[in-house]
Parts: C-alpha cells; sequence; structure tokens
C-alpha cells in the first residue's frame, strides 16, 4: 500500500514537469517564429543591392551553420574564435549545427521542397562539395546565384570559381577552403621517398608488401589513382594547353597504362594487392604500426596533426609528386529556404576574407586558399609566416604542385575500370 | 531449498561470462576515451591523456545542452507513450472486438517498415505540418516508435490480469480512481516499469529521425556523438559514448531494481 502512495507521488510529480516542459518549449516555439517575420533577402534583390545594404540587413541577425563537426580543434576555432570575431565585426551572432555527414543536409532539404517548405528553413548555410553539391544543385535546392556578387571572390583563382569536381558551379557556391593531396612517410624508415609516379613504381616493386593504397571509392584512394591516369593523360600533350573535361578518345588512351601500372605494382603491395585498406583510419594504422611505409590525405597538414595527437612518430614527413599533386576546393552554399540569407552573406564573404584565411591557417594549420596576387604586402608576408606543423609543406611548394582536379566523369570511370580491371585480377 | 554444488558453480559461472560481457566493452570504451593513440597489436595504450574529456566537458562540446534535450525529449515521450497505450494495451487485452489483428497490426507497422524509409515519410508528413524544427515535433516523431512496444507490452500484463478483479473491487464499492491505484496498477506496475524504460531507451537514441525533424535546432546527445564517430576522433567518440551511455544504464538498473522488489 505505501510503495503505491510513493509511486502515485513521483507519478504526479513527473507529470509537472512534463508539463511544464511543454509549456516552456510551445512558447520559445512560437517566440522564434515571431522574430523572424521579416522577409528573407532573394537572389534577385542581392543582385541589384550595394554590400553596404546586405551589411546593414545582416546586423543584429542569427545565422545557422551546417558544418562538419567531427574534428574537436576545429569545432573549438568555430564556436569560440570565429562566432566572436562575426559578432564582432557584423553583429552576426554566428550558430552551429553539427553535421556528421553532408548528405543528410542534402535529403532534409530536398524533403523540404517536396513538402513546399520554401521559407523558414533553419539553415542558412553549409559547407559542401563535389556529389553533396552536384545533388543539391540538381535538385534546386540551393539559393543563388550569389557568390560572384561578393566582395571576397576576387581572392579566388578561376578554376576554383567554375567548377566544383566538374560540375559547373555558377555562382551557386562560394570557394572557402583548399584541399591538396600529400603522402606522408616516415625519415627513419625511408630517408628519401620516391617522388614521381615512375619512381614510386620502381620503389614499391624493390621493396614488397611495404606500399598500399586506399581502395576506391575511397576519396583518398580514388585521387591516388587519379594521379597515374592524369600522368598518362598529360603525356604527349602539351603542359599549358592541358583541359581536365572528359574525352573518350583521350580517356582510352591513358586509362590502358593507368591500369598496366597498378596491376604492375599489385603483387608487391601490402598483402601481395589481395585486400586494401577501406578506411583513411586503417591505413593510418598500419602506417603507424610500421606495416606500411606511406599514407596519403587531401589534408596537406594531416601527418603534422597526428605527430601532435601522438599517433605518428615525430620524424614523419610529407611529400607531393614532381608530376603534382591534385587539389580541390572545398565550399559555402546557401538552402534555398534560408531564413537568414543576408546574414549567411556577410558570414560567407568574412570567411573567404584573407584575415580569415590567415587566422584559420594559425589556428589549425589550414592550406592557404587565396590566390597572392590580391593580397597586401603585409598580407603577403603573414602567409609566409604561417606557422607549419613540423611534417606540413609550405604553401609556396604545395601551390607549385596544384593539378586541378579532373572532370567528375573521369573519376566514376576510372573507378569503374579499377573495379573491373585491377581489383579482380 | 539446497541447491547442489554443480549448480552454484554453474551459476556462478554464467554470471562471471554476462558481467564480462557488459564489463569489457565498457571497460574497453573507458580506457579507448583515455589513450592517446592505440593502435592493434597494443595490448595497452602507449600514453595515457585527459584531453577527450576536457573536450567532453568544456562549453564547446555543448555536452551538458545536448544531456537535457535529451533528457527532456526521452521523458515526455515515454510519460505519453505510457499514457497513450495504457488504454489502448487495456483494450486490446481484455475486449474482443472486429479487427483486432488490423489493429494490431497497424500498431506494428511502424516498426516493421525500414527505419529510413519511415523516417524520411515522417519528415514530409510533419513538415506539411508545421512540426518540423521544434522540441514539440521531435518528441511526437519519437512516439511513433515508442507507442508500439509499449501497448504490446501492457497488453502482455493486462492479459494476464484477470478483468473481474476490477470488477470484484468495484462491487465493493470502490470508486473507479481507487480501483486503478489499488488493484489495477500494483498488478500491471511491473509490465508498467518495462515498458517505460523501453520507451525511454528507444527515445534516447534516436538519431536520424531527431536530425530530420529536429532541423538541427533540437540537438539531443545523438547528434553530437555520430559527428565524432563519422570523424574518425575515437577518443572523443568514446568519452561521449560513455556520457550517452550513463543515463540509459541508470534507468535499466532502476527498474530491474523495481522489478525484483516487485516480485
Amino acid at each position: 500500500m505505501k510503495t503505491v502512495k510513493k509511486n502515485d507521488s513521483i507519478i504526479r510529480f513527473l507529470f509537472a514537469i512534463i508539463g511544464a516542459l511543454f509549456f516552456s518549449q510551445t512558447l520559445t516555439g512560437c517566440g522564434n517564429t515571431a522574430t523572424s517575420s521579416r522577409p528573407a533577402l532573394t537572389a534577385v534583390q542581392f543582385g541589384s543591392a550595394r554590400w553596404e545594404e546586405v551589411v546593414a540587413q545582416a546586423a543584429g541577425g542569427e545565422v545557422n551553420f551546417a558544418m562538419w563537426s567531427g574534428d574537436e580543434a576545429r569545432n573549438r576555432y568555430y564556436q569560440s574564435s570565429v562566432a566572436g570575431r562575426v559578432k564582432e565585426l557584423y553583429g552576426v551572432t554566428l550558430r552551429f549545427t553539427p553535421v556528421g555527414d553532408t548528405a543528410d543536409v542534402v535529403n532534409k532539404l530536398l524533403n523540404e521542397k517536396g513538402a513546399g517548405r520554401t521559407a523558414g528553413g533553419t539553415i542558412d548555410m553549409v559547407w559542401i562539395n563535389g556529389e553533396n553539391f552536384r545533388t543539391a544543385k540538381q535538385g534546386g535546392v540551393l539559393w543563388g546565384p550569389f557568390a560572384e556578387a561578393l566582395p571576397n571572390i576576387k581572392h579566388f583563382a578561376e578554376d576554383a570559381r567554375r567548377r566544383d569536381f566538374g560540375t559547373p558551379v555558377e555562382g551557386y557556391e562560394a570557394p572557402y577552403q583548399r584541399a591538396q593531396f600529400v603522402i606522408a612517410y616516415d625519415t627513419a624508415r625511408v630517408p628519401e621517398p620516391p617522388r614521381s609516379i615512375e619512381k614510386l613504381r620502381e620503389w614499391i616493386k624493390s621493396h614488397p608488401g611495404r606500399f598500399t593504397y586506399l581502395a576506391p571509392p575511397d576519396f583518398t584512394g580514388s585521387a591516388f589513382i587519379r594521379h597515374i591516369l592524369l600522368f598518362y593523360l598529360k603525356q604527349g600533350t602539351d603542359e599549358a594547353a592541358f583541359d581536365v573535361s572528359f574525352d573518350e578518345r583521350r580517356y582510352q588512351h591513358a586509362v590502358a597504362p593507368t591500369i598496366a601500372y597498378l596491376n604492375e605494382i599489385k603483387p608487391y603491395l601490402w598483402r601481395k594487392g589481395e585486400t586494401y585498406p577501406a578506411s583513411p583510419k586503417e591505413a593510418d594504422r598500419l602506417f603507424a604500426n610500421n606495416e606500411i611505409d606511406f599514407t596519403m590525405s587531401y589534408g596537406p597538414s594531416f601527418a603534422s596533426e597526428r605527430i601532435a595527437r601522438g599517433e605518428y612518430p615525430l620524424t614523419a614527413r610529407t611529400f607531393v609528386f614532381d608530376d603534382g599533386a591534385i587539389g580541390n576546393y572545398s565550399y559555402l552554399a546557401i538552402p534555398f529556404n534560408a531564413s537568414n540569407p543576408a546574414g549567411a552573406l556577410v558570414v560567407i564573404n568574412h570567411l573567404m576574407s584573407p584575415a580569415h584565411a590567415l587566422d584559420q591557417g594559425r589556428a589549425l594549420g589550414s592550406l592557404f586558399p587565396l590566390l597572392s596576387a590580391g593580397l597586401t604586402p603585409d598580407e603577403r608576408a603573414a602567409v609566409e609566416a604561417l606557422p607549419l606543423g613540423p611534417a606540413t609543406l609550405t604553401v609556396a611548394e604545395m601551390a607549385k604542385h596544384q593539378l586541378p582536379e579532373l572532370d567528375a566523369q573521369y573519376l566514376e570511370r576510372l573507378e569503374k575500370d579499377w573495379r573491373e580491371k585491377a581489383l579482380r585480377q | 531449498m539446497k541447491k547442489p554444488t554443480t549448480t552454484k558453480v554453474a551459476e556462478a559461472l554464467a554470471v562471471i561470462a554476462v558481467v564480462g560481457l557488459a564489463a569489457i566493452p565498457l571497460a574497453l570504451l573507458a580506457s579507448r576515451s583515455l589513450a592517446q593513440s592505440w593502435y592493434w597489436p597494443r595490448l595497452a595504450p602507449p600514453s595515457w591523456s585527459l584531453r577527450a574529456w576536457r573536450y567532453v566537458f568544456s562549453p564547446t562540446a555543448e555536452v551538458l545542452p545536448s544531456l537535457a534535450a535529451s533528457l527532456s525529449v526521452a521523458l515526455a515521450v515515454t510519460l505519453s507513450a505510457v499514457i497513450v497505450a495504457l488504454p489502448a494495451s487495456r483494450a486490446l487485452a481484455w475486449q474482443e472486438f472486429r479487427g483486432k489483428r488490423a489493429v494490431i497490426f497497424a500498431l506494428l507497422a511502424p516498426v516493421l517498415t525500414p527505419p529510413l524509409a519511415a523516417t524520411m515519410g515522417v519528415h514530409s508528413l510533419f513538415l506539411r505540418y508545421g512540426l518540423t524544427d521544434t522540441w514539440v515535433g521531435v518528441a511526437l516523431s519519437h512516439l511513433i516508435s515508442t507507442v508500439p512496444y509499449a501497448t504490446l507490452m501492457l497488453t502482455g500484463s493486462f492479459s494476464r490480469l484477470d478483468p473481474d478483479y476490477e470488477a470484484q473491487a468495484r462491487t465493493l464499492g470502490a470508486k473507479a480512481i481507487d480501483v486503478w491505484r489499488n488493484v489495477t496498477f500494483p498488478a500491471i506496475a511491473p509490465g508498467l516499469a518495462v515498458a517505460a524504460s523501453f520507451a525511454f531507451l528507444i527515445s534516447w537514441s534516436q538519431y536520424l529521425t531527431t536530425l530530420l525533424v529536429g532541423g538541427g535546432r533540437v540537438r539531443t546527445l545523438p547528434l553530437t556523438l555520430v559527428a565524432f564517430q563519422r570523424g574518425g576522433d575515437e577518443a572523443i567518440a568514446a568519452a561521449l559514448s560513455l556520457v550517452f551511455l550513463a543515463p540509459a544504464a541508470a534507468v535499466a538498473f532502476s527498474v530491474a531494481r523495481f522489478l525484483k522488489e516487485n516480485q
């Protein structure tokens, strides 16, 4: 009898809590919709507006940034430093929506479009590129065009503004960060790494079992085999006239020696090429365990970060092929139903500024993505002075070896041919 | 009754096995959250660090607000699920009516459909009714997958209780509320506890539904956790997993104790 009474009062207490919660959450919910009653800026209006007007409209607003948030240092830097700076400069409150996979955001937007939710969306800007951008652009869930009208667009190279993995950008996303392919090695094990596609072949054959690459369609593994394709694509072509757009005849010409190269090294790979590491994490582990002598990444400072975390030996370094290293950009886009496009534009423009790029280079060791031509002498000196991790190559060194990303069609075809002619051999 | 020694030994071994099965993964998680780097074939991490835990308890990680969001949603869902399930299960257990099988099938449908398809549909529907991006919407969406479990479990409890007990109490002059308090509730309490804990745990572990319906506005703990799992920072993912596990384990533990007391 007694226990029943006790349970009774517990349940009553819980009811009271839940009731209060429902009530308070409903109230704040209503409050939110009331404040965002001002109609959102349209891309057409933005086209004819002066930048100062956009900045004025953004002041006091709130911007929700859907950002991949699987990195501690990056989260910390954006939530404290970048959010503080944006508040101070423009009076914009920057909030973050944690994202595990950008495809989730694109799906959400497509669903919202299907349901006719064309305004009052919860996301104002999103970090995006490649396939996700293509899906979002084709699905018509992006706000724009806007990128070419941003004041800081002048700091970015023409190839970054034109194509994202072969998809025409057309102003629907603004270039933001640069990634470039590097290979890590350990100077204690390999004093002089093979710095070209040709030398790599010889090295692998004379060091059986010590090299492997990530199995495509892994992003990094796919980039590795693309370097070989690019090497053969460029043979017999005038370097200056080299074009990244897809050409069937040229592909056929280059793919045969590419597959031959990969099959030639296959018996000398880790585990005789019967299996490949499936994720960067696995390749990292093999390298740290001294089972293989190289790992690769699209992040030029990745080896320095691993050294700092105690995962790679202090003697780890990175190199790029003399033949060049493929680089690409990641971008910022605005969803079609963003509640505060004006605020997003201002934040995006800030993230494209030399001041921010320098700050992020100092805080996170990110590759400096801007053209040096548009920089002041002071800024240029600051870029030179960016602290590099022990294993990171200089900005100038990376820029010198920059290769453009091939059309996405090359990527798809090569991955298919690799699966059929190299993996299953 | 005295048990033979062999049974005792077998029981002890079984207890050790069960505890081991639960404890070993937990111990691994705990050590991974404190390890700098830890690769096969090392048996123990080469060096230890509090980095992950320092991050988890820093304001940047927003773990406390996510915990509050997760808890408030899960508690609301648990209570609402039980409130919906009680009359439904009572009717299903005690009354015969046309289309009862169809009702049971309809109840099971959200559990039987592939979660991704169901979630996308729920998202579209909620969008139409303006329920997305709110706490209430997220709680409602969790109800869809919790109500079936709660109802089916309580149906079991009600079927084991003879409706005549209620009739008898009423014949003796008890009011409806007294019948509930003194007859029905004590009889179904164990089932109620299990149903409630199930509802809590299901809501507690929702990821995709919260992400889509909550639109990132309602940030429960799984949202933060999944980002780090996919990001490959194992130490932080392990620490967050332990934070995520604690309330769920507490619920399971207290329900187990309650069941034992009510035996």
